[in-house]
């Protein structure tokens, strides 16, 4: 089963702000917003395109590659041209420690 | 058990590495060469051909140069030899040569089979124009450099003109938790000379780790009529990198069929150029990855004279949330009129969350030329699955018909019956309960 590991400190990432982490030979993105924080695959379900390179729009996170746009706090897709939710992990701040318990999909 | 690697491949070692084999001056320029372009570049990535292969999860450092042959190896065993009479046979682990045996009879008709470490160093005159000089670039990308400085082991196959090698020669090359594999394979084969090939990879642990950099050449000179079968079967960790190029002159035949199973991402070149008028290419693809497996295989169909002929078709079964990646190109020089060629590519998808890319694409100069391609991706069809069942058989028996019934067409065409069963097993053991979201 699936642990809380830990990724970074807060300081690291700014608010608002996003970075790429290798967790598990998985690569996630884990973002902070407005105080919140919410961990997304780094993978669009279109294309395969690097999430974490992409522009924050509110709670959207905006793929590079063709503009596909996901719902940061739920992995949701927004918009065409991609459909299928991209898989979204649980974040939590321990003290300065940001952990992230990856989901099993 | 596992042989001793430096860690990483540094200048040092490639230096140790040099300085402690006994190869021609040509050899040796044309490895540092290519060790000089692998250290200017960079891992690839981004691009269209690697848009949809993601290596940051690779540590190329994390390898290194086998240096010293295995003490006593506990080798896999290889699936396609089993109760198959063969004119040859050799084994490699973690790139080191193990075992080889070539019939009498055929060494004295001047075939040559075995380690290609030992035989460019007796024969270097006879190979010298055809490593890693007509086939695959060197310098192509970081893989293809690192391999032409690097490679060891590996396997040559020449036959004479007119010599016809009516059994099998047999290849295993086996890999431990964790090693490196760095084998280049040579087939070459003179006029109207006739071969049949099979090859096979094994890990020691089959869930274990490592690295495969390889490449295969194939050389078939006017009327030559190879039957080439390469089966990828690591261990789901290791990460393998590839490239494979046939050339075929004059009225040559090749059919080619390459199986994929193992590895945790591979990523394949696989390019057949048709150099010779009438020359002939059957490509054969069978996939089946489950897991996180990401298996990436870019072809090529060069048709560069007339009345040239090639058929390519891949078939993939995916589960669970693998990614299987094909991009396909059919070119037609201006010169290549009256050649007709043909590109398929099928999948089936065997959970939601699994990903198949199917890119065929056309490149033709020519104005008189029959080209055309296709791909599709499909789902097991539940009616079918309730059909079965309701003829007696459990569902996960009948998906795995169903499975087999989809590998059929591509299976018709392999020609070895060991390959054909062995396959098949392999496959059907793989395939589990299928359930539609």
């Amino acid at each position: 089963m699936s642990q809380f590991l830990p990724v970074c400190k807060i300081d690291d990432i700014p608010d608002p702000g996003k970075a790429v982490f290798e967790v598990d030979d998985r690569f996630i993105v884990v973002f902070r917003l407005d105080g919140e924080w919410h961990a997304l695959d780094d993978c669009c379900t279109h294309d395969g395109g690097p999430l974490g390179e992409g522009d924050i729009e509110g709670f959207q996170i905006i793929c590079p590659r063709h503009g596909a746009r996901f719902d940061i706090r739920t992995g949701r897709a927004m918009t065409m041209p991609a459909v299928r939710a991209t898989p979204y992990h649980q974040v939590k701040v321990e003290g300065d420690d940001v952990l992230v318990k990856l989901s099993e999909e | 058990m596992s042989t001793t690697t430096e860690a990483g491949f540094t200048q040092e070692a490639f230096e140790a590495f040099l300085a402690e084999r006994r190869e021609p001056d040509w050899l040796r320029r044309r490895r540092l060469e290519a060790w000089r372009r692998f250290e200017e570049l960079p891992i690839p990535r981004g691009g269209e051909e690697w848009r949809r292969t993601d290596l940051r999860a690779f540590r190329l450092q994390r390898f290194g140069l086998p240096l010293l042959p295995p003490a006593e190896a506990a080798t896999p065993e290889g699936l396609l030899a089993e109760g198959v009479p063969l004119a040859g046979r050799a084994v490699s682990f973690d790139s080191l040569s193990l075992h080889e045996e070539l019939d009498p009879h055929f060494a004295r008709r001047g075939v040559l089979f075995g380690s290609l470490d030992d035989l460019v160093f007796e024969h270097g005159d006879l190979l010298r124009p055809h490593l890693l000089a007509r086939a695959v670039d060197p310098h192509y990308d970081k893989f293809a450099a690192l391999h032409a400085a690097c490679w060891q082991g590996g396997t040559l196959v020449y036959v004479p003109r007119g010599v016809a090698v009516g059994r099998p020669l047999y290849t295993l090359s086996t890999l431990s938790s964790g090693g490196v594999d760095l084998g280049h394979t040579l087939i070459v084969l003179e006029e109207d000379a006739e071969a049949t090939v099979v090859g096979e990879t094994a890990s020691s642990d089959s869930e274990g780790g490592g690295l495969h950099c390889g490449a295969i050449e194939i050389l078939l000179a006017p009327g030559a009529r190879l039957r080439y079968v390469n089966l990828q079967n690591w261990g789901n960790g290791v990460w393998h990198f590839a490239h494979q190029k046939a050339r075929l002159d004059r009225d040559a035949s090749l059919q080619w069929t390459i199986g994929a199973l193992g590895g945790r991402l591979a990523k394949v070149n696989q390019h057949v150029a048709l150099v010779g008028e009438g020359a002939h290419a059957q490509v054969n693809g069978v996939m089946f990855t489950e897991g996180r497996q990401h298996l990436a295989y870019h072809t090529l169909q060069h048709h560069e004279t007339p009345r040239g002929t090639s058929d390519l078709l891949y078939k993939g079964a995916l589960q669970d949330r693998s990614h299987l990646v094909w991009r396909g190109m059919i070119k037609v020089d201006p010169d290549a009129q009256k050649t007709d060629a043909y590109q398929r590519n099928d999948n089936l998808m065997l959970s939601e969350q699994a990903r198949a890319d199917s890119i065929p694409g056309l490149e033709i100069e020519a104005d008189d030329v029959r080209c055309s391609h296709g791909a599709t991706a499909g789902r097991v069809d539940e009616e079918q699955i309730f059909y079965a069942q309701s003829r007696g058989l459990t569902r996960k028996e009948a998906v795995r018909m169903i499975v087999s019934g989809f590998f059929q067409q591509v299976f018709d065409r392999i020609a070895i019956d060991s390959v054909r069963e062995v396959l098949g097993r392999a496959i059907g053991r793989r395939v589990r309960e299928y359930q539609e979201t």
